[in-house]
Parts: C-alpha cells; sequence; structure tokens
C-alpha cells in the first residue's frame, strides 16, 4: 500500500543521500569527495551554460535555454535506454518495466524533439558514465524518481525564462510530461505521488549542482564494451 | 469574444474577451520559428488569463470538497480526493491572492452527480485533471514573463494530479511523450461533455 504520508521531494533525496548512497555503492567516492569535486569551476557541467551568462532574454538565450534541456534529456534517455539494453528493465515486474519503457521512448522522443527545434544549433550529445547504477533495479528506480522531479524543477524554472512565447507552450507540454514520469515513478516506490501543492523551480546553477554531485557526465566515452554487464570497476 | 461559463448556469458569466482560442497550441516542430500570440501579453490580459484559470482551480476545489462525503470513496481513491482537494484549495488561494481585487468571487456549482459514486468520481477526475493541465499549457503563450513564472508551479502539479488518477484507474500515467494544450473553448466543451458544467447553448 502506497504511503501518502511520506514525502520524499527532491531536497529530501539529496539531503538523505539517497543519489550519493547508490553512487558509494557504485564507485567508492565519498561526500567529501564528491562535494569537492561539486567545488570545481562554476560553469554549468552539461552545456558551460549558467544562468547569470544568459541574463538577456532574447533568441540567443532561447537556444542556450534549449541546449541544455537537451543534454538533460540525454542524460535521461541515456539512463533508462542503458538500463534497457542491460536488461535490468527485462528483469523487473511488469508495472515496473512498463514504466521504464515509457519514460525510456519519451526521454528518447524529447531529445529528437529538441534536436529539431534546435536544429543546427544543437549541441552534441554529452558522454555519460551511470556508474552502476542501471544495473542495480532498486538504485535505477530511486534515481530515477529523482531526475524525473529535478527535471520538472529544470523545464518550470526555464519555461519563464524563454522568450519565444510559443517556445514557453512547448516547455509547459514536456514539463507536465515529466511530472507525470514523477508521479508514476513515486507511486511505484511507495512514496507519495504528489507531495505538494507547488512545484519549486530551480535556476539550472541548482540542477547543475544536483548533476554534478551523481558524477554522471565525464569528458571523454566511457567504454567500449557496450552490452558488457560491468560498467565501473 | 469568448464567453466561459463556470460557474453552473447563468448568474455569472466570465468574459475573456480578446483571448486568442486558436493561437493557443504551439507545434512543438516549429516553435522557434513561430510569431508571438496574435494578442500580445500584457498585465490586462493576465488578469483575465488567472481568472480563468481561478475558475478552472474553484471548479476542481468544489469537485473534490463534494466527493469528501463519507462511504462515496475509500481507499486510494479516497486519499487521492482528500490530497489533490487540498492542493487545488492552495491553488484557488494562490491565484487570488495575485489577483487581489480583481479576483473572481467563487461561482455556485451542482457537482452531485458527478460525485455521486466512484465511477462517476473517477471519470470526472480523470477529465477535472487532464483538461487543467491544458488549460495551462495553452495558456503559456499568452501570460507575461511574470505570468508563465506565476503559473509555472501550478501547471506540473496539475500533470501531477492526471499521472495519479490515472494511475489508480488502471490506465497509462503519461500517455504521450509532449502533453496537448486546450483552448479556452476546449476547456469549456470538455467540461460540458463530462457534465461537470451545464451545457453554455
Amino acid at each position: 500500500m502506497v504511503d501518502f504520508h511520506n514525502r520524499l521531494t527532491l531536497a529530501q533525496l539529496d539531503a538523505d543521500g539517497a543519489l550519493e548512497e547508490a553512487l558509494v555503492a557504485a564507485t567508492g567516492s565519498t561526500r567529501t569527495q564528491f562535494l569537492r569535486s561539486a567545488a570545481l569551476g562554476s560553469a554549468a557541467l552539461l552545456t558551460g551554460l549558467s544562468d547569470s551568462a544568459t541574463a538577456s532574454p532574447g533568441p540567443r538565450q532561447d537556444t542556450a535555454i534549449l541546449n541544455y534541456a537537451l543534454a538533460f534529456e540525454y542524460l535521461q534517455a541515456g539512463f533508462y535506454t542503458e538500463a534497457e539494453s542491460l536488461g535490468t528493465i527485462r528483469a523487473m515486474d511488469a508495472e515496473r518495466e512498463r514504466w521504464a519503457r515509457t519514460l525510456g521512448a519519451h526521454e528518447r522522443a524529447h531529445v529528437r524533439i529538441l534536436k529539431d527545434v534546435l536544429g543546427r544549433r544543437a549541441a552534441a550529445r554529452p558522454f555519460f558514465d551511470y556508474r552502476g547504477i542501471t544495473e542495480d533495479p532498486t538504485t535505477f528506480t530511486r534515481t530515477a524518481v529523482a531526475m524525473e522531479d529535478l527535471t520538472v524543477a529544470l523545464l518550470g524554472g526555464q519555461a519563464p525564462r524563454v522568450a519565444n512565447q510559443g517556445l514557453r507552450s512547448a516547455f509547459f507540454s514536456l514539463l507536465t510530461v515529466e511530472a507525470r514520469h514523477a508521479t508514476w515513478a513515486r507511486r511505484i516506490v511507495g512514496v507519495a505521488p504528489v507531495a505538494e501543492a507547488f512545484d519549486s523551480p530551480k535556476t539550472i546553477a541548482q540542477v547543475d549542482r544536483v548533476i554534478r554531485s551523481t558524477r554522471f557526465r565525464v569528458s571523454r566515452p566511457k567504454s567500449e564494451g557496450r552490452g558488457s554487464p560491468r560498467f565501473t570497476g | 469574444m469568448i464567453e466561459i461559463v463556470l460557474d453552473g448556469g447563468s448568474r455569472r458569466h466570465v468574459l475573456l474577451g480578446g483571448l486568442v482560442v486558436g493561437a493557443a497550441l504551439a507545434g512543438l516542430l516549429t516553435a522557434l520559428g513561430r510569431p508571438a500570440a496574435a494578442q500580445a501579453p500584457s498585465p490586462e490580459q493576465d488578469e483575465r488569463i488567472l481568472n480563468f484559470l481561478l475558475n478552472l482551480e474553484y471548479l476542481q476545489s468544489a469537485f473534490y470538497a463534494e466527493a469528501d462525503s463519507p462511504g462515496t470513496l475509500d481507499g486510494e481513491l479516497a486519499a487521492f480526493a482528500r490530497v489533490v482537494g487540498k492542493h487545488e484549495q492552495r491553488h484557488v488561494e494562490r491565484l487570488k491572492r495575485l489577483l487581489g481585487d480583481g479576483a473572481n468571487p467563487a461561482p455556485e456549482l451542482d457537482l452531485e452527480d458527478v460525485t455521486s459514486d466512484e465511477d462517476a468520481f473517477l471519470e470526472a477526475a480523470i477529465v477535472l485533471e487532464e483538461t487543467g493541465a491544458s488549460a495551462y499549457i495553452g495558456q503559456a503563450p499568452n501570460l507575461t514573463v511574470e505570468g508563465v513564472t506565476a503559473v509555472a508551479p501550478l501547471v506540473s502539479v496539475e500533470a501531477r494530479h492526471a499521472a495519479w488518477i490515472l494511475a489508480i484507474a488502471g490506465r497509462n500515467p503519461a500517455p504521450a511523450p509532449a502533453d496537448p494544450a486546450a483552448t479556452v473553448a476546449g476547456v469549456q466543451s470538455a467540461f460540458e461533455r463530462a457534465g461537470l458544467v451545464p451545457p453554455s447553448g
């Protein structure tokens, strides 16, 4: 039975170190280590974009925001795709499998949509290393909850910064889908499906701090052995 | 001039003059090249839109308050009605605060039929939450930056409600990679079809 009074928010996940817990299990890195790495540099991890560097609304800022959203969708799409190719999703129960496959398909569609919108302005796909989290159904699902809630915070924060009015509507259309993903995931893991009356938008700097803490973003491809069960170690 | 009736009759009609119905949906693929909404955003237009959204929240809030009578719902459905009802009430309060003196008063609504049993409640709740999310999406291009900032924390919560009720109903909580936008007229007719508001004639 779902416990509707158990409120699990992204902030709590962070505070409890759930993401980090999974990371420690996967990589052996400690909180101190990842905080130190988080303190390095101020440019946004995914694209080199920061809120202050793109302070004036207009087509250039729209492109920068779209590219940040694209990098984030790449991060998500890669996460589900890897779990699928490793067989992690196939091993889950029917509802979780349907959930994970649907989310993977949606995040890949979001990548295609944003790439189409950006055209030649689309930034290249970043490299990711999910550090073994996609191999374990439990850490995979918990991390997915945190990532979906984080995307809601990202898109909710960026929609008002988009100058193009049509794009604002498009951002809302994606934002609401990420919110559905998050609620579906929360119900599956047994926490409050809708914890708050209002979602709390985050700045790119805030989102980036979380991404940085995961160390999912790497500077070069992690391995050649596609399909091999071990990604870390 | 678009007329929307969310108050259960002819007592009060909410006039949304100047809201551009056809311009609300932005094609995702052509979003960058799309011209701005035909009617440029302005504080006056924000007020009309926020009042439209306030009416929607009044309807949602009243629906869950009506459904809260003991015996109709139990289990997860009862929890849903309780939790979501509180959220909608807080949405009403926030929109009223934003609108200040310009806020519409709460309409009188007749929601007895749509909350009479579990099946009726479930179907009506799905329409309310799905249409709610789409109504917000549809107004995104018509709002000022301040307006979009104000409603962004609400639109995703409407979608969360929709996903939750769909999951309870055993349906796909996230049926598409991008959610549809609804025009004011679309919202009105969806609510009419669901028996949530009387036909406007």
